[in-house]
């Protein structure tokens, strides 16, 4: 399997205050990882920096995605080239239709890979398709982009945004907080769908209940911006019942037992 | 450079106010030529205003000061003009008229029946008893004294056009055109145009003014002046609708007063789109005079480079039961200014008056300047009034969001951009007219060069 990519030794910082303190991650074609972490771990912070947003400073290390070295593009070009961000908190922006702001953008990246332009009537027709296998209502297309969505709404916004733009990486930053039990399956759901050979993922989540839909082939577990332990899905199991304090006791002599693997390996 | 305001002002009067043209001051009524003596009387002795008058305070009138110093007298207008009508920069099939240097034409489109465009003397000449009172009232109406009326004096004294249109009762005018071009030519003017409005009971109509430079963009031609005075009077019930979409010459002095007085259960929808202009300032006045009027007075501005744009709103409730609204958007780029001042009194007596004001602005450079006054007078009991204005930049979470899909940064805050001042197109109840105007917002915020904005 290629590499889709490549973290190595990478240092960031937000505001002059350290962060991200030598992580080192593979992410291969057709793979899906999954990001855990206790809150102010990090792991939003990687999901920001690989997508390229402002005060993010990378002070050591590097991405390298698809071969190219991701850090030196911005963040529009990082999208063209098929990485994709979906949000923690969806940005609501009133006066900007969902359809006319998904258009343009699909055909942003369009011509940055010197592919044709799709016209209203071509996007239309391809939404309508994504929609459906999403099974999500066409009244969102109608709307501005997240303007007064709900929080279910406005994640599955994003993964709607993702089948549209159809991304070679996708990072999903904490898709599944604020969630209920419903709309979490029908997001999942959805994420499913879009998993390809081709197409790699990472689950940056919180907690384990999205990894019983979302079965991630790799788990990771952040801690003080590390990475401290990692395994199979079975790990994202063991943090749910002994919980992330665990982890700062020393518990992950035990971790690496049980997947018979060392911490970033 | 300081000019002390009576070099200013007779720099002006020599050149302006001799300007009543013999058409006018010849054969008109002795009342009006009267009136008119009066006003230059006024504008002679007080002078323009100044950053001494609280409502002057931040329009800076150096820009006329300096069309003023090269404006040829009025005799020596080319003539260049046909008396032909012109073309609106957005073509539409509507009955109406067209004004350039001094000289007016109707359309070629038949008005409806009980809707007629006629000159202040011919309507004065034809009118019934009770219609030219009414013009009468309106033209005395209008306050002339003191420094800070010195261009309503200027308008009076020296009104080379004015035109009065009038809807009679009952009578839906559909839309009609106002087609404003400033004259490409080489030497400076300033004209002096009055337009009366009469909405007989229940009339209505939909105005749609359009405001054009005979070559836009062309910095070359000399900057021209207008000193534009709207005057309405809506009867009961009646409704007057007015858009008007302004890509002047960048160079260019516009000022335009509109004063209305509205009777009972009248609406006044009034919706400006400023797209240009060097200075540009509309002060909209409107008196509730009967229970159920409304008035609602928006605008969006885009501006940039050395320019101005200044609205100063006020709506008088003077009868109970009557409600209004403001709401502006405004954009400013560059070494721009703008100014809003929007002010409502809730006279004694008016109880159950609402009003609703709202100014947001995005400053999309360190160097421009916006100056916002929100301005409640209320003495009355049971009233409802809110009120917000705000300064600020774009938001930059939306720009790295749309960013993360691929749209480059320049179109990200284009498209931010663009959806702010879409907000007062939003409220047009024509949506295609809304369309329309939106594409013309979006140019003028392609001529902005919004890129240099974000990487200030």
């Amino acid at each position: 399997m290629t590499s889709m990519l490549s973290i190595r030794n990478l240092h960031a910082s937000v505001g002059g205050k350290a962060i991200l303190k030598g992580i080192n991650l593979e992410v291969k074609a057709g793979e899906v990882h999954a990001i855990m972490g206790p809150n102010g771990s990090g792991k939003s912070t990687l999901g920001n920096v690989i997508a390229g947003r402002d005060g993010y400073e990378v002070t050591q290390g590097e991405v390298l995605y698809q071969g190219k070295n991701l850090l030196e593009l911005s963040p529009e070009d990082r999208a063209c080239e098929g990485v994709f961000l979906a949000f923690q908190y969806p940005v609501e922006i009133p006066g900007v239709n969902n359809t006319y702001f998904l258009r343009a953008a699909l055909n942003a990246q369009r011509k940055y890979r010197g592919q044709p332009e799709l016209d209203s009537m071509e996007f239309l027709r391809l939404v309508k398709d994504k929609l459906e296998i999403l099974h999500i209502s066409d009244n969102l297309l109608h709307r501005a982009v997240n303007e007064g969505f709900s929080g279910g709404e406005k994640k599955r916004n994003e993964i709607f945004q993702m089948a549209v733009l159809e991304p070679s990486l996708a990072v999903l930053d904490e898709t599944d907080s604020g969630l209920d039990i419903d709309a979490l399956r029908l997001v999942a759901e959805g994420v499913n769908r879009l998993r390809s050979e081709d197409r790699s993922l990472i689950v940056v989540t919180h907690y384990q209940r999205l990894l019983e839909y979302i079965v991630p082939d790799q788990v990771h577990v952040l801690a003080d911006g590390k990475i401290a332990a990692s395994g199979d899905a079975e790990l994202a199991v063991q943090l749910e019942q002994q919980g992330y304090t665990w982890l700062e006791q020393g518990g992950i002599a035990s971790v690496d037992a049980a997947s018979g693997q060392r911490p970033g390996a | 450079m300081n000019i002390s305001p009576d070099i200013r002002t007779a720099g002006l009067a020599d050149r302006l106010v001799a300007s009543r043209p013999a058409e006018l001051a010849a054969g008109g009524p002795e009342w009006l030529d009267a009136m008119r003596q009066v006003a230059q009387q006024h504008f002679l002795q007080s002078g323009l205003p100044g950053n001494r008058d609280e409502a002057w305070k931040y329009t800076s009138l150096r820009r006329l000061e300096q069309l003023a110093a090269d404006m040829i007298p009025p005799g020596d207008r080319p003539a260049d003009q046909a008396e032909a009508p012109i073309e609106p920069m957005w073509p539409m099939d509507a009955p109406g008229f067209s004004y350039r240097a001094g000289h007016w034409a109707l359309r070629p489109q038949a008005l409806p029946a009980g809707v007629s465009i006629q000159t202040l003397q011919e309507s004065l000449q034809h009118a019934d008893k009770a219609h030219a009172r009414v013009l009468r009232d309106m033209l005395e109406r209008v306050d002339v004294r003191g420094r800070q009326q010195a261009f309503a004096a200027l308008n009076t004294a020296a009104m080379d056009t004015a035109l009065v249109i009038r809807v009679a009762a009952g009578v839906d005018a559909g839309t009609c055109l106002a087609v404003w071009q400033s004259a490409g030519q080489t030497a400076a003017q300033l004209a002096n145009v009055r337009v009366l409005l009469v909405l007989e009971p229940g009339a209505r109509l939909r105005l749609l003014e359009q405001f054009q430079a005979e070559q836009f963009g062309d910095s070359a031609v000399a900057g021209q002046a207008m000193n534009l005075l709207w005057q309405a009077e809506l009867g009961d019930g009646a409704e007057l609708s007015h858009v008007r979409v302004q890509r002047d010459g960048a160079e260019n002095v516009l000022l335009t007063f509109t004063d209305l007085a509205q009777q009972a259960g009248s609406q006044y929808r009034y919706a400006g789109f400023e797209l240009s202009g060097g200075l540009v300032r509309h002060d909209i006045s409107s008196r509730l005079l009967g229970p159920g009027a409304h008035a609602d007075v928006s605008a969006a501005f885009v501006t940039d480079g050395e320019r101005h744009v200044d609205h100063h709103v006020k709506i008088d409730h003077v009868s109970p039961g009557c409600s209004s609204e403001q709401f502006f958007r405004g954009v400013l780029g560059g070494h721009s200014r703008g100014v809003w001042n929007g002010k409502a009194i809730i006279r004694p007596g008016a109880d159950g008056s609402s009003v609703r004001q709202s100014n947001a602005n995005l400053l999309l450079s360190d160097l421009a300047e916006m100056d916002t006054k929100p301005e409640l007078e209320i003495y009355a009991d049971e009233v409802e009034a809110s009120h917000g204005a705000t300064v600020g930049q774009l938001d930059e979470k939306a720009v790295f969001y749309l960013r993360s899909r691929g749209l480059s940064e320049d179109l990200a805050r284009r498209m931010l951009t663009a959806a702010f001042c879409h907000e007062v197109t939003g409220r047009l109840e024509d949506k295609q007219w809304a369309e329309r105007i939106g594409q013309l917002l979006d140019e003028a915020l392609q001529a902005m060069g919004l890129k240099a904005a974000g990487d200030l």
